[in-house]
């Protein structure tokens, strides 16, 4: 029981970054009074983030000091049903935010878009290979929107982060130097792309010489004086290193903060409030809608906030465990394999080439920034033929330079020793004369990878921990493999390069692990679609089961795409409040019919 | 009206009258510590810690990690927030997991330090051993599976082994990387960073390091620790 209950307001909205800094922009433009809860701290990108003293590397990427408390909140972790899950007792594979503008403040700002065929996959790849080439194990599915309705809305967000890159695509025309494969486009970036360091450019060049489309990454780092559709002003990027796990000071990566919370603070619709742990949503009597939402605030009060509608905010992970802890919506079950909470949970397949060059080359890598690559899209999605490979979807290879941060930026060749004289002789060597490319791959839903309850830990607000239970599917193992193996050629073929080196994370024998960071791409668990049997929210974003509930970011991905998921999960955020406010606000029911 | 100082602020103001009043390299109030205790460390812990830091970092053109302030680094990040539990869920029970599930040892990094650091010197005085013979032990402990005491002693070796790279190359606020020798020796320019017009350049980079704290708090000098061998 809540010890004080607050007067009702029109929204609530669980989570103070990308999502929820912008259902609360749009809704309180939109007449509705809004409140945000947000489980950390106050923080702004001119007083919290301004170099120096930001650029402390071991403060925050390896003390992680931006990020989510493990103390208060964590989950547990196993790699199939068989196993005990244990708890995650330091963050490692993934790095969730806390406070406000959320992990929103710490990305490297690469800003893409979906593929259309990535957004039909189950249809699309029976079309194009027939109904047999899907393996049973996979529960990939469509989104329920297609690339066309989203495409005002990818467009919109870009222009809110000033991004930075060259279209390939410009309404239906292809444009030599930007990507061939992706999706039309209504407009061109807002920005010019990035300049490029020099392993980039050789990559590109060998890139090209291959037969392969190069182009520069659409970056939110921002290349030149800016204002946003909402008033914001950015600034050029420094290419200062420090970019992804900081925050950036110079105005120059599009964050939440700025970007959003500054035009939006002052609305007299507009309130949030801070160290507001959100424990539960609660559920009016009949079950059928949700009638606002219990949280602690700073004082360690248990208040209840009352609200005609609640949009769910938090990062992908803690939106499922709030409806699992909740009882919204049916969890889902392994073992018959109903229900839809927790379903088609997955992630990211990650591997990774390392190249090194001779004397020739000086790479000075601290001169980086996070979005700053050069990228080719010919092995994402069905961007190839995927006949006769065994596998379904890709990944992009991107030669990136994103920082030489002297702890964790140290490549060295094949068979360099990890101590001693000889590793600190490489370290030296080589620190000037790598390039470092990335294989960026989907990760399929499967019936085994999955989020539901830990049975034995709890939170610090004593609620069961979330558990997670995920392994590498075979079909990323094989993906991975062969569009790593792609870009190893390209590695090889690059200008005064003299060795190669390679990892793919999810190589035959490699258990996924939440040890060594990956990405902070974990998605699903709470997906769009438009079957209430495989889907917890209709194609609107709206919960099938409790119609005032709207959900908002990567965990209503289906499967995950081979690209970063800020650009897609924004573009449906806005898809969505553009059904709340001409649709739904006005007339509060089901927008599809179950 | 009342002024509230900062101990920052005061060692700066310290810091900006030594330098009014002195020609040569100014130092704070506390930049000897020659004479003060360790903060988490015992004397010899400190020395054994030496011993094999050196081993993972040796001197050549550039300093060894001890010389680099090392030891100073694991003391001082075992007397704060990450040595003691910080950032680290520490609830029960404690079953033993899989590597993939990461750590679950139910103590601190800096329980887990004295834990290693009293089976391993117990068994070893590492500090009395010659130098030459040191690296063939070190790389016989990196292959061992048993227990030091409730530590597994690969975890305890990960743990030593990447606390030693961070003192060499963190921001020497937290009193390693000594003179910017980790930063020397890679070529990295430090905290204060604006590439816009050098992007692509392939020309090397002559700028000296500059830290976060660059000319205003002057970095407190390694402890001299007395070492065998």
């Amino acid at each position: 029981m809540s010890q004080r209950t607050l007067p009702k307001t029109d929204v609530v909205i669980v989570g103070g970054g990308w999502t929820g800094l912008t259902a609360a922009y749009e809704l309180a433009n939109a007449g509705q009074r809004c409140v945000v809860l947000e489980r950390g701290r106050h923080r702004h990108t001119a007083t919290s983030f301004a170099g120096p003293e930001e650029h402390d590397e071991l403060k925050y990427a390896l003390r992680y000091t931006h990020m989510q408390d493990v103390k208060k909140e964590t989950l547990t972790f196993r790699n199939n049903r068989d196993q005990q899950a244990l708890p995650m007792r330091r963050l490692g594979s993934f790095l969730p935010g806390s406070g406000l503008g959320g992990a929103g403040i710490h990305w490297n700002g690469q800003i893409w878009r979906p593929l259309p065929s990535d957004l039909e996959m189950r249809s699309h790849y029976e079309d194009r290979y027939g109904s047999q080439f899907i393996s049973d194990d996979l529960t990939i599915q469509d989104w329920g929107v297609t690339y066309d309705e989203l495409e005002p809305h990818l467009d919109f967000f870009e222009r809110i982060c000033g991004a930075a890159g060259y279209a390939g695509n410009l309404n239906g025309e292809t444009r030599a130097g930007g990507n061939p494969f992706e999706g039309s486009r209504t407009a061109d970036y807002p920005n010019p792309a990035m300049k490029q360091p020099i392993s980039n450019t050789l990559f590109g060049k060998a890139a090209e010489k291959l037969g392969y489309n190069p182009f520069p990454m659409p970056s939110a780092n921002v290349t030149q004086a800016y204002e946003n559709p909402y008033g914001a002003q950015l600034h050029p990027c420094t290419y200062c290193g420090f970019c992804e796990r900081f925050g950036c000071g110079y105005y120059a990566k599009a964050d939440p903060i700025i970007c959003v919370y500054d035009r939006i603070k002052d609305h007299e619709n507009f309130e949030i409030r801070f160290e507001a742990q959100v424990l539960q949503v609660e559920k009016s009597a009949d079950g059928k809608t949700a009638t606002g939402v219990t949280y602690l605030d700073e004082n360690g009060v248990e208040v209840f906030q009352p609200a005609d509608t609640v949009c769910l905010n938090a990062y992908a992970l803690w939106n499922v465990h709030l409806m699992l802890v909740s009882g919204l919506g049916t969890p889902y079950d392994p073992e018959t394999r109903t229900g839809t909470v927790g379903r088609n949970y997955s992630y990211q397949t990650i591997a990774a080439v390392d190249a090194f060059f001779d004397d020739s080359i000086t790479t000075n890598p601290f001169m980086g920034a996070g979005a700053l690559g050069v990228v080719v899209d010919d092995f994402n999605g069905d961007n190839f033929d995927h006949s006769e490979l065994g596998f379904l979807g890709g990944g992009y290879i991107a030669c990136k330079q994103y920082h030489g941060r002297p702890i964790s930026y140290q490549p060295v060749p094949e068979g360099t020793p990890r101590w001693g004289a000889e590793w600190k002789r490489a370290v030296r060597e080589n620190y000037n004369r790598h390039a470092d490319l990335v294989i960026h791959g989907s990760s399929v839903s499967t019936h085994e990878n999955y989020l539901d309850l830990d049975p034995t830990w709890t939170d610090a607000y004593g609620r069961p921990l979330l558990r997670m239970t995920f392994n590498f599917p075979d079909n990323d193992r094989k993906m991975s493999d062969y569009v790593m193996n792609r870009a190893v050629e390209i590695a090889r073929e690059m200008d005064n390069v003299t060795s190669v080196k390679s990892v793919n994370l999810a190589a035959e024998g490699n258990d996924y692990s939440v040890v060594p960071y990956q990405t902070t791409h974990n998605v699903g668990g709470a997906v769009i679609g438009t079957d209430p049997a495989t889907s917890v929210v209709n194609r609107y974003g709206q919960m099938w089961d409790h119609h005032n509930v709207f959900v908002f970011g990567a965990c209503l991905f289906p499967q995950n795409l081979g690209y970063n998921p800020t650009g897609p999960l924004m573009g449906l955020a806005y898809w969505t409040l553009d059904h709340m406010k001409n649709d739904y606000l006005s007339n509060p029911r089901p927008l599809m019919d179950a | 009206m009342s002024q509230l100082f900062s101990r920052r602020a005061v060692l700066m103001q310290i810091g900006s009258a030594v330098i009014a009043g002195a020609s040569s390299v100014p130092r704070h109030a506390f930049a000897d510590l020659d004479s003060q205790p360790w903060f988490f460390l015992t004397d010899d812990e400190a020395r054994w810690l030496a011993a094999i830091v050196d081993v993972f970092i040796p001197q050549d053109e550039f300093p060894s990690a001890s010389q680099a302030g090392v030891v100073d680094f694991i003391d001082f990040q075992m007397a704060t927030g990450y040595g003691q539990g910080e950032g680290l869920y520490l609830k029960g029970p404690f079953p033993e997991g899989t590597p993939q599930q990461g750590y679950q040892l139910p103590m601190t990094p800096a329980e887990m330090m004295r834990a290693g650091l009293t089976e391993l010197r117990g068994e070893t005085d590492l500090t009395a051993m010659p130098t030459a013979d040191r690296a063939a032990w070190v790389d016989d402990l990196s292959n061992r599976d048993n227990m030091l005491g409730d530590v597994p002693s690969s975890t305890f070796f990960e743990e030593l082994l990447s606390l030693t790279n961070e003192g060499y190359f963190a921001d020497p606020i937290y009193r390693g990387n000594a003179d910017y020798a980790g930063w020397r020796m890679v070529g990295f320019p430090g905290a204060h960073a604006y590439y816009t017009e050098r992007v692509g350049d392939n020309k090397p980079t002559n700028q000296p390091p500059m830290g976060i704290a660059h000319g205003q708090l002057n970095q407190v000098s390694p402890r001299k620790i007395e070492q065998g061998g």
